[in-house]
């Protein structure tokens, strides 16, 4: 097991080199960082200026390797735009973005993991119909579309949530929702099939025959196997509640790390935006390593 | 003594689209307290279902339209499911299968899944459980019962997932197991093994046994009585010695005589020939994948094989899965590149034969005839290919040629619009055949052509193949796990264990007189009729 950790960090700590450079170098030479900062209209004179002041002349690897080892040392760069260390920026915006991601995730998991086992149980039934149905339809409707009209609906006709903001949990409930709903479709989907592979694999046969039935049967003998699909997806699905909340925040008006990478890039805010696509790169990176162990812990044939 | 089980006109029938199919006809049996009991039949005979009926596993489309089941003079058909799954499955009746790689549970151990099935059952201690665990391991002599506890499943091997199996029946003392082909899956010489166990517990437990096979010849060992299925009915019923030597119904005699006809040796002509094929020194080797902190797996799959092949002659190469018998024979039709030696074929070597050429001297016949057929072609347009390919010839003519071919493998010209999912297994094989005959081949290598079928078509398949060789003259070379298949029609026997040749010889010589100890454990544990018979016969006298 302690050999399989390692492994996969080795890993993840390569995959995290590679996308470190690649994000740096990608916004550097796509941006020019010296006439980002000076603005639309600066004159030739002013950008070099800016050019030398902020040590834009010297080489792109010089500055990279500056750059990684800022990260090392707590140092992430300062914005251009907000004025303030990139650091302060990511502690002032993160909790509301972690409480975003878990709360939808946990919405997913509430919605999507009893309805595919609901759905799997009853193959072909009026319920597994209809799981299929929302299934469909949550797949098919916008982020965007859901949240205006989740607080037409929720916070408007019937005033239960409040519109938009983050200052209380309370707030969180809608945008939640919305965010949680998208993945559902592909976990309780996954969910259906895993469990109906299970259902009909021969161990299964055996677990009968000794004499389980029921739901026993199911919880004791087929949970675990049907879900190990099911947890690989869940930390990409939580990875992506991370990065891909930025419409959602957007349209709550919460102010979490998906809104600020949208300001960032808006205002071309160079040492924001490189440090968020690395952050949301790496917290990808690590739910996939936690679903890489957690599954090594559920399946002992994994542990290689 | 007393009456185990009274199964009494039990019918069951599938429900298809509306339609009813009926499966099991009129099923009744009578089985005494210790009594053992064997069901043969071939797949489809209704054998497995009227057992699945018993433990309440049938498919769901399955329905038992009439008929009763008595166990200890309780009627099991109206139990509810909570008394019947409590009470009687897995506890006073339990059931091991045929797929011992897949019928565990993956993800748990084999502790866990031993103490599940005895805590849910019996009322005691984790630590009485634990104890129980390890003097069942004990019992189906399984080494290291302590360490196994904490193995999974994939750890262990067919063999041995097998013993866990058994173990998992009998954890609560069972008054009736049933085997449903327990050993089908298995290499022959663990085959052995597990007979012997499962008859050894039978004793020491004191319960009664249904053993189903397709093998008449395995059931033979280990049954007192004997009944033959086939379409969902019982043909015929009686004691082992009885249906063994006076069999009534046809399809017994049938049965018997294939099995007969492989004990008996072919006449075989000793041959002087010239050799068609030399093989020197032959090594391949494979290598998986190499893995963070672990060095790639190096697998010998063969080691130094060196062997001839005389024209007209029927080589045999023998042994179990993973010896390395399928590479060597993929190495001599030139679809594996070897890493070292050489095959000459006609004095030419294989890589420097062109590929059209190669294909006139020598083809394979697979395993499987289920996935060697390209579904959504037809029979003559597969059999038809390599005449199209290797051959320049009018369509008439092909088509005259291929209409030959299926005639010459016992099918007729309405086979040839046809698709493959339309006909039987051994019809595919027939396929398969004449596919391989059509460029007329001198050689023919056949790897495990039968073992995907049931008897009776084995023997038909196996009377064609010597058919062919007479009237066609071709060297044929036989990959086989199945000694009685390697008996009936080789001349010379090559036995591969580890990669290595272990022995070589004349047929007679090493099925007679085997020299090596692998050799002697190989031939030992094919299960012959004689040897029953002998066995029988010593007991009466």
């Amino acid at each position: 097991m302690l050999r399989f950790v390692a492994g996969r960090l080795i890993v993840v700590l390569s995959v995290g080199i590679t996308l470190s450079i690649v994000t740096f170098f990608l916004l550097n030479y796509v941006i020019d960082p010296a006439q980002a900062i000076a603005g639309e209209e600066a004159l030739f004179e002013e950008i070099e200026q800016i050019r030398e002041q902020y040590g834009f002349d010297r080489s792109i690897t010089v500055r990279y390797f500056e750059w990684v080892s800022g990260i090392f040392k707590g140092d992430l760069g300062v914005s251009y735009y907000w004025n303030k260390p990139v650091i302060s920026l990511l502690i002032d915006r993160a909790p509301e973005t972690i409480t975003l991601a878990l709360m939808s995730v946990s919405v997913t998991i509430l919605i999507a993991i009893p309805l595919g086992i609901l759905a799997a149980l009853n193959p072909n039934s009026l319920i597994d119909r209809l799981a299929l149905g929302i299934a469909v339809t949550a797949q098919a409707v916008p982020n965007f579309w859901l949240g205006l009209i989740m607080i037409l609906i929720f916070a408007l006709a019937i005033p239960i949530f409040p519109v938009s903001g983050d200052k209380t949990l309370f707030h969180f409930v809608l945008p939640s929702i919305v965010l949680g709903a998208s993945s559902v479709p592909a976990v309780m989907r996954l969910m259906r099939t895993g469990l109906l592979d299970v259902i009909n694999a021969d161990f299964i046969r055996t677990a009968r025959s000794s004499g389980f039935y029921g739901w026993r049967l199911i919880f004791n003998h087929a949970l675990r196997n049907a879900l190990l699909p099911v947890v690989s997806v869940l930390a990409v699905q939580l990875g992506n509640k991370f990065g891909g909340s930025v419409i959602t925040e957007s349209v709550f008006a919460i102010n979490g790390l998906g809104r600020l990478a949208l300001e960032s890039i808006l205002g071309a805010d160079i040492p924001t935006v490189q440090i968020l696509v690395f952050v949301f790169a790496i917290i990808f990176l690590f739910f996939n390593l936690m679903a890489d162990i957690l599954n090594a812990y559920l399946d002992p044939r994994l542990r290689l | 003594m007393n009456e185990l089980l009274k199964i009494d006109n039990l019918n069951i029938s599938f429900q298809s689209s509306g339609s009813d199919l009926k499966t099991l006809k009129d099923f009744s049996i009578n089985l005494k307290e210790r009594e053992s009991l064997g069901i043969v039949g071939e797949s489809g005979s209704g054998k497995t279902l009227s057992m699945l009926a018993l433990t309440r596993l049938l498919p769901k489309q399955a329905r038992i339209t009439s008929g009763s089941i008595i166990f200890r003079n309780k009627i099991l058909n109206n139990l509810l499911n909570k008394n019947f799954y409590k009470e009687i499955s897995g506890n006073k009746i339990s059931m091991i299968f045929q797929e011992p790689m897949t019928a565990l549970n993956p993800v748990h151990t084999i502790g866990k899944q031993l103490l599940d099935t005895y805590l849910y059952h019996n009322d005691v201690s984790f630590e009485k459980g634990v104890l129980r665990a390890l003097e069942i391991l004990d019992a189906v002599q399984l080494s290291k019962n302590k360490q196994r506890m904490e193995q999974y499943p994939h750890q262990l091997s067919g063999g041995q997932r097998q013993r866990v199996m058994i173990a998992l029946a009998l954890i609560n003392n069972p008054d009736l197991l049933i085997a449903d082909e327990p050993t089908t899956a298995l290499d022959v010489t663990v085959q052995k093994e597990i007979i012997q166990l499962i008859s050894k517990l039978r004793e020491t437990i004191g319960m009664a046994l249904i053993f189903i096979s397709h093998d008449l010849g395995v059931v033979s060992q280990i049954s007192d009585n004997i009944i033959v299925m086939k379409d969902g009915e019982i043909v015929e019923k009686g004691s082992t010695s009885k249906v063994l030597n006076k069999p009534e119904h046809i399809y017994t005699q049938k049965l018997l005589n294939c099995l007969h006809k492989l004990e008996n040796d072919q006449k075989k002509e000793k041959l002087k020939n010239s050799p068609i094929i030399s093989a020197r020194d032959i090594s391949k080797v494979y290598k998986l994948p190499a893995k963070i902190f672990k060095k790639p797996e190096i697998i010998h799959a063969v080691k130094n094989v060196s062997f001839d092949v005389k024209t007209g002659e029927t080589l045999a190469i023998v042994g179990e899965s993973g010896s390395g018998k399928s590479t060597v024979a993929k190495i001599i039709n030139g679809l594996i590149v070897k890493d070292n030696g050489e095959v000459k074929i006609k004095g030419q070597d294989v890589e420097d034969i062109s590929l059209s050429r190669r294909a006139k001297l020598i083809q394979p016949v697979f395993q499987d005839p289920y996935s060697t057929l390209n579904p959504i072609h037809t029979i003559g347009y597969i059999i038809s290919r390599p005449l199209v390919i290797n051959d320049n010839l009018s369509n008439h003519n092909i088509k005259t040629k291929v209409i030959e071919i299926l005639e010459l493998v016992g099918l007729s010209e309405e086979y040839y619009n046809r698709f493959p999912n339309q006909l039987s297994g051994g019809q595919r094989q027939r396929v398969a055949i004449a596919r391989a005959i059509i460029l007329k081949p001198q050689i023919l290598i056949c790897d495990e052509p039968t073992s995907a079928l049931d008897v009776t078509i084995q023997s038909q398949i196996l009377d064609l193949l010597n058919d062919l060789k007479q009237k066609l003259k071709i060297t044929i070379i036989l990959i086989s796990h199945d000694i009685s298949v390697v008996k009936y029609f080789s001349d010379r026997i090559i036995v591969m264990y580890n990669g290595q040749i272990v022995e070589t010889g004349n047929s007679e010589d090493i099925i007679n007189n085997p020299k090596e100890t692998y050799t002697k454990k190989l031939m030992s544990s094919v299960f012959s009729l004689k040897q029953k018979n002998q066995i029988l016969r010593d007991n009466f006298t």
